[in-house]
């Protein structure tokens, strides 16, 4: 249907016909370093299952080293359009796509692109954390070895530097060789973000990443997003508004297939300019 | 579709708000009715309608922070809660004008007042004072902004006073204690003014999402104000 992750206010009639894609920076104290380009460019893109269009037309980018909150109704298609941007919607056989998906100027769908080299540099973290039934450390090795790396002090440094940025380091330092699924919830899923980050990725995807997870867990999580943003670009998929208000920079709104409304998450949490958005947002919608 | 149990809350905020400018405005108008004599017996009752709105006030702000922390609530329906905030906070302080204006009045001569007409700054006052109210009632974005035109004519009120007071001073043949109370009286009648284009304003935010307070040109307005 539209757009980008413009100022709708400015330009509101442009933005529908998706003819502006003009890129709204947040305020100076709230940009990162050499952020906010297009990282991922949604044009003219639809997902379909058989003859059902799930996506409609989507035009959008996904701007670098900030998060992006992807909320809308169950079945609007924010799960869908999350999973086809690292081409997880491949493993269901009545699924195409039309339109173009770009990531960093590449076809996420050309004939040539090669998905688990795609897969690596967009990670993947989902909404039950699933560990591998093995070690704390070859959870996290898993990915470098599958890449080639055997010296056992690099992976010392890429499972520290991992554990770290993910935030559990201190928690599980002294236990690596003990089993992943020992962990609790939380543990788990930061340990999944932990896995995901140790091939260093460009982009995270989180599909409903707290879901499962007591609010403790939720708030290190959150905490996790805000010390990742800057440095990784963010899609996270989200039942939860507060939690989308709280970690995003953009919020793009679903509904029935279209993207009814992207905007900076500060204007489209208090100020909306769509209807069905407002109605959604303040649980109006029937 | 029916209101949802959070929206019927906010119904009733609304409706506990517009329950206490009734009785700011009509605490008003009896500050107002005092200046043409009755202030002895009014000052008790004004002083006892305000220690109710000092209680209705904290009670609905209560209400409004209990809301918050427990609905979080974004949008129209955010904008509405800080609405009703701020609007409750003017009313307040409309009250307290109104106790002032009648504790001036219990000072000085009856007849004295008749010169500087504050029937009028009255009128014009208690008028913005229910239009915004109404305004916020019905989300009318067009009479929100006549309160805000409306400050002009009130403001040009009490600048008469104030060069009417410099001038008989000046003159110095008449107590200048009298005068400065009259000063004081048009100078809370202003001010209540001044709160009634804040609600006026607070009704534009609700209604359109936009803050308009401060906005371009209004500083070059408030100079050309002190000019004139």
């Amino acid at each position: 249907m539209q757009m980008t992750a413009e100022a709708k206010s400015s330009n509101q009639s442009a933005s529908k016909s998706g003819a502006s894609r003009e890129i709204f920076l947040p305020p100076e104290r709230d940009r990162v370093k050499d952020g906010g380009k297009p990282h991922l460019s949604a044009k003219n893109f639809s997902i379909f299952y058989g003859d059902f269009e799930a996506v409609k037309k989507i035009e959008a980018d996904i701007l670098s080293k900030y998060v992006t909150a992807i909320i809308g109704p169950s079945g609007c298609g924010k799960s869908t359009f999350l999973r086809a941007i690292n081409r997880m919607n491949d493993l269901i056989p009545s699924c195409y796509t039309s339109g173009s998906l770009m990531f960093d100027g590449e076809d996420v769908y050309g004939k040539y692109t090669d998905e688990v080299q795609l897969r690596r540099k967009i990670g993947m973290v989902f909404q039950k954390p699933n560990p591998f039934p093995k070690s704390i450390f070859d959870n996290i090795a898993y990915g470098p070895r599958l890449q080639g790396v055997k010296e056992k002090k690099v992976l010392d440094e890429i499972v520290e530097k991992s554990l770290r940025k993910a935030a559990l380091w201190d928690e599980v330092k002294d236990r690596l060789d003990k089993n992943a699924l020992g962990l609790s919830g939380g543990q788990q899923q930061r340990l999944c973000v932990a896995r995901t980050l140790a091939v260093e990725p460009e982009i995270l995807l989180l599909d409903e990443p707290t879901s499962a997870l007591d609010p403790k867990s939720t708030a290190k999580i959150e905490d996790l997003i805000e010390e990742l943003r800057g440095s990784y670009t963010i899609a996270i998929v989200t039942h939860n508004m507060q939690q989308a208000s709280r970690v995003s920079d953009y919020t793009m709104f679903f509904y029935e297939g279209d993207l009814v409304e992207y905007a900076p998450t500060k204007q489209l949490f208090t100020n909306p300019r769509d209807q069905v958005t407002e109605d959604y947002i303040t649980g109006r919608f029937s | 579709m029916a209101d949802r149990p959070v929206h019927e809350y906010i119904k009733e905020l609304s409706n506990s708000l517009v329950i206490l400018s009734d009785k700011v405005v009509k605490n008003f108008s009896a500050a107002i009715d005092a200046i043409s004599g009755e202030a002895a017996q009014n000052l008790e009752e004004v002083r006892l309608v305000e220690d109710e709105i000092d209680a209705s006030e904290v009670r609905l702000e209560e209400s409004c922070l209990v809301f918050l922390a427990l609905n979080q609530p974004v949008a129209r329906d955010l904008r509405s809660i800080i609405t009703i905030l701020k609007i409750n906070t003017d009313l307040e302080r409309v009250g307290d004008l109104s106790v002032h204006i009648c504790e001036r009045i219990a000072e000085v001569d009856q007849d004295f007042l008749r010169d500087f007409h504050f029937e009028k700054m009255g009128y014009v006052a208690k008028d913005m004072v229910q239009k915004s109210i109404q305004a916020f009632v019905n989300n009318d974005r067009k009479l929100a902004e006549e309160v805000c035109d409306m400050d002009e004519e009130l403001d040009a009120l009490h600048r008469a006073v104030f060069k009417k007071v410099s001038a008989e001073i000046r003159v110095g043949e008449m107590d200048s204690n009298q005068f400065i109370t009259a000063l004081s009286i048009s100078r809370y009648i202003e001010r209540i003014g001044d709160h009634a284009t804040k609600i006026a304003r607070e009704v534009l935010y609700l209604v359109t999402g936009e803050i308009v307070r401060h906005v371009e040109g209004s500083f070059e307005k408030l100079i050309q104000s002190l000019k004139d």
